[in-house]
């Protein structure tokens, strides 16, 4: 901003000031007079403020205007019968100023519709009435907020005082009935509509433009009643409500660059920051709390969360992207509140003063997705197992196992037929252990399917496929097992564990009975199986139980052993089971 | 007209006939002990192995199926005193067929190449009298099942 405007701007308003102070003290009693000119300087000073430090911004200069207009008002009360005359005509426009500023914040233009039709209206209301009232005012009949005071206005046609009132009366029925019940409705609906952030930007502004349109109302209201309190506290009402409105535009306007204050702070914050509270920090130096920041996965060609899940940045207008990139690369994305489009240095100097614990997020981000793609991939190891086990094991039942089956029947009917015709008895006899050996070997084969994967899992499921397993132990064994079937990996988990821990206390514990008990307990598969043994197995890194603690670890589970000596063991598998 | 009731008077005589036939050999069965038996699964050479060791042994085999749907037919048309019913059917189940037949004149011992304990709890809840894997399938494993019933 020029300083020779300025300058010639404060000795403009100091000086309209003072002479509206002392044109004032006729009319109203000295608290009044100089309260009046605060609000003016109010203006004209944050005005000034915001012109400065924001010259792009019309903000400024419509406050400057509002301020010297809000001076030059008070003019009308003095004695010089031009400034009377100028004064009563244009002065209202200062109370228009305010609504239009007010409806003007942050960009310094009125862009909707509506707000624009209700500011016209306010001056042309402002500038028609008083122009009118002054045609007909003569000085004989009393003026509204005038007191006594008689005036002499130069434009003066004919004097009729019932003119003069109607026209007065009009116009505070117009200006601070309606206009001002319709902009408290449109600051409310402004503030209704706005996304969270832009809320609280809003929130002092509104409160003090509401708290003005409800003085102007009981304004006109007590132009028609009585006033049934001291006028005094009306006027202290109106005092704080306009005079806040200047305050709380200029604070919002210079919010932007408080907030760039908060960058400096920012860098210090993420200097030991994890990238975890990265977010947390842009949140606050923004002004977000709902502001979330995505990571570019250069492998991927996507954009993704901190856990490294890929995130569809769709611009759906709720919600705005700025982009971060570093030395033409990609990096992050932030994504906020849209009413920081309004301040795009801010985010990109926040995005700059996060850079190196972006960088860092993003590392962690990428290797998070690869962590993931690696979980999903144990998993898909695991099915793929499975399957070939299941295969494996419909393979040996169509085709080996039938075949012994065919084979035992010949070997009856050979015997049948070799009974029929007295037949050599070292024939029989070589007949009958062929018979035995065939189902040995039959025996041994069911055995190697139920290994690979016992077709009564599939079938029947899980307690089923125990219940059978259970039959074969040389111990008793006592089952509680859920009834119902589970998703196929999990069963076979379950199984396979089950039947590798009995296998195993078979082989080491020296004990007479064991138990296995499964239950789903919040949202997990828990199996364990415990026995009366000697207890003090090894630890399960060493024992055949690895292979399954991976298998188990492979489906987000957990698989633990306890074995205090003497005591016995307890073989423990969480496996994630979603209901 | 001459002709036409001659041939009226023969036909019932040769369904008498037939009857008769049938009647007779109902009663050389009871009198030979011999037990009907449909066999019932998917593959021929099993049939065919299966009829041939029961018929040495004894067994009249009436008929034959290759699935569940005609499993059924078959059964309901030759009433057999025993079905060897496969697991392991094309169409269905042999535990489903198996609950069909049950209450019905004929009784059902199911037979696999699996052992009945790798089958579960479906043996027993499906009706069928007993169970017998392929490869121990003898008539004097189905007799002693079908003897074990009150």
């Amino acid at each position: 901003m020029n300083r020779l405007l300025a300058f010639v701007l404060v000795i403009a308003g100091a000086a309209l000031g003072a002479g509206a102070y002392h044109a004032q003290i006729n009319a109203l009693n000295r608290p009044h007079a100089a309260a009046q000119v605060a609000v003016g300087w109010a203006y004209l000073v944050a005005g000034l403020v915001a012109w400065d430090r924001r010259p792009a911004n019309r903000m400024g200069r419509l406050m400057v205007l509002t301020g010297l207009a809000l001076l030059a008002r008070q003019l009308r009360y003095g004695d010089n019968a031009f400034l009377f005359t100028v004064c009563f005509i244009l002065g209202d426009v200062g109370y228009a100023l305010v609504g239009h500023s007010a409806l003007a914040y942050p960009s310094g233009r009125v862009k909707d519709r509506a707000e624009r039709a209700l500011v016209i209206a306010g001056y042309m209301t402002v500038l028609a009435f008083p122009l009118l009232a002054a045609l007909f005012y003569g000085g004989t009949s009393p003026l509204l907020y005038f007191g006594r005071l008689s005036r002499n206005s130069l434009i003066n046609v004919t004097d009729d005082g019932h003119a003069v009132e109607l026209l007065q009366k009009t116009e505070e029925v117009v200006f601070f009935g309606i206009l001002a019940s319709l902009f408290i409705l449109l600051v409310v609906r402004r503030f209704w509509l706005a996304t969270p952030r832009m809320r609280r930007i809003l929130a002092p502004l509104a409160l003090a433009a509401v708290a003005f349109g409800l003085r102007a109302i009981t304004e006109c209201v007590f132009t028609f009643v009585d006033r049934p309190f001291a006028a005094d506290y009306l006027f202290w009402w109106q005092f704080v409500a306009v005079f806040a409105l200047p305050i709380a535009l200029v604070a919002g306007l210079l919010r932007a660059r408080l907030a760039r204050a908060g960058v400096g702070e920012l860098v210090v914050e993420l200097e030991h920051a994890q990238p975890r509270e990265l977010r947390g920090a842009l949140a606050r130096t923004l002004g977000d709390p709902a502001l979330e920041v995505v990571f570019w996965l250069p492998e991927r060609e996507t954009y993704a969360d901190a856990g490294g899940n890929p995130v569809d940045l769709a611009d759906d207008g709720a919600r705005a992207v700025t982009y971060l990139d570093h030395e033409g690369e990609p990096l992050a994305a932030i994504v906020h509140d849209p009413s920081l489009l309004e301040e795009p240095k801010l985010v990109r100097a926040a995005g700059a003063a996060a850079r190196l614990a972006l960088e860092n997020a993003q590392l962690q981000a990428e290797t998070s997705a690869q962590l993931a793609e690696v979980k999903e991939s144990r998993v898909r190891i695991v099915a793929a197992a499975d399957r070939e086990r299941k295969r494996i094991e419909r393979d040996l039942h169509d085709g080996a196992q039938q075949r012994l089956a065919a084979l035992a029947l010949q070997l009856r009917i050979a015997q049948r037929r070799l009974d029929s015709q007295h037949a050599d008895p070292a024939v029989e006899a070589l007949l009958e252990s062929a018979v035995l050996e065939l189902q040995a070997a039959n025996e041994e084969l069911r055995e190697l399917v139920r290994g690979v994967y016992p077709a009564i899992l599939c079938e029947e499921g899980l307690a089923a496929a125990l219940e059978s397993l259970a039959l074969r132990n040389p111990f008793p064994i006592e089952l509680d097992v859920l009834e119902g079937r589970l998703p196929p990996r999990v069963e076979a988990t379950a199984y396979f564990v089950t039947s590798e821990g009995l296998a195993n206390v078979t082989k080491h514990a020296q004990a007479s009975k064991a138990s296995v008990c499964i239950a789903r307990l919040n949202g997990l598969l828990a199996v364990e199986i415990s026995d009366d043994g000697v207890g003090g197995a090894e630890r399960l890194e060493n024992s055949g139980l690895s292979g399954l603690a991976d298998r188990v670890e492979a489906l987000g589970g957990t698989l633990q052993v306890e074995s205090p000596a003497g005591h016995g063991t307890r073989l423990v598998a969480e496996i994630p089971c979603e209901s | 007209m001459k002709k036409l009731s001659g041939l009226s008077r023969t036909q019932p005589a040769r369904a008498f006939r037939v009857h008769l036939v049938v009647k007779v050999l109902r009663l050389c069965d009871i009198l030979w002990m011999a037990v009907t038996v449909v066999i019932v699964d998917d593959h021929p050479s099993f049939r065919s192995s299966a009829r041939t060791l029961l018929e040495l042994e004894g067994f009249e085999i009436v008929g034959e199926a290759e699935d569940g749907a005609s499993a059924l037919e078959v059964a309901a048309a030759l009433e057999p005193e025993l079905v060897l019913l496969d697991v392991a059917l094309p169409d269905t189940n042999g535990f489903e067929v198996a609950a069909r037949l049950a209450g019905g004149p004929s009784k059902v011992i199911l037979t696999s190449s699996r052992e009945q304990r790798d089958l579960g709890r479906r043996v027993r809840s499906s009706g069928a009298l007993g169970f017998v894997s392929k490869d121990r399938l003898t008539g004097q494993a189905l007799t002693a099942l079908l003897e074990k019933v009150p």
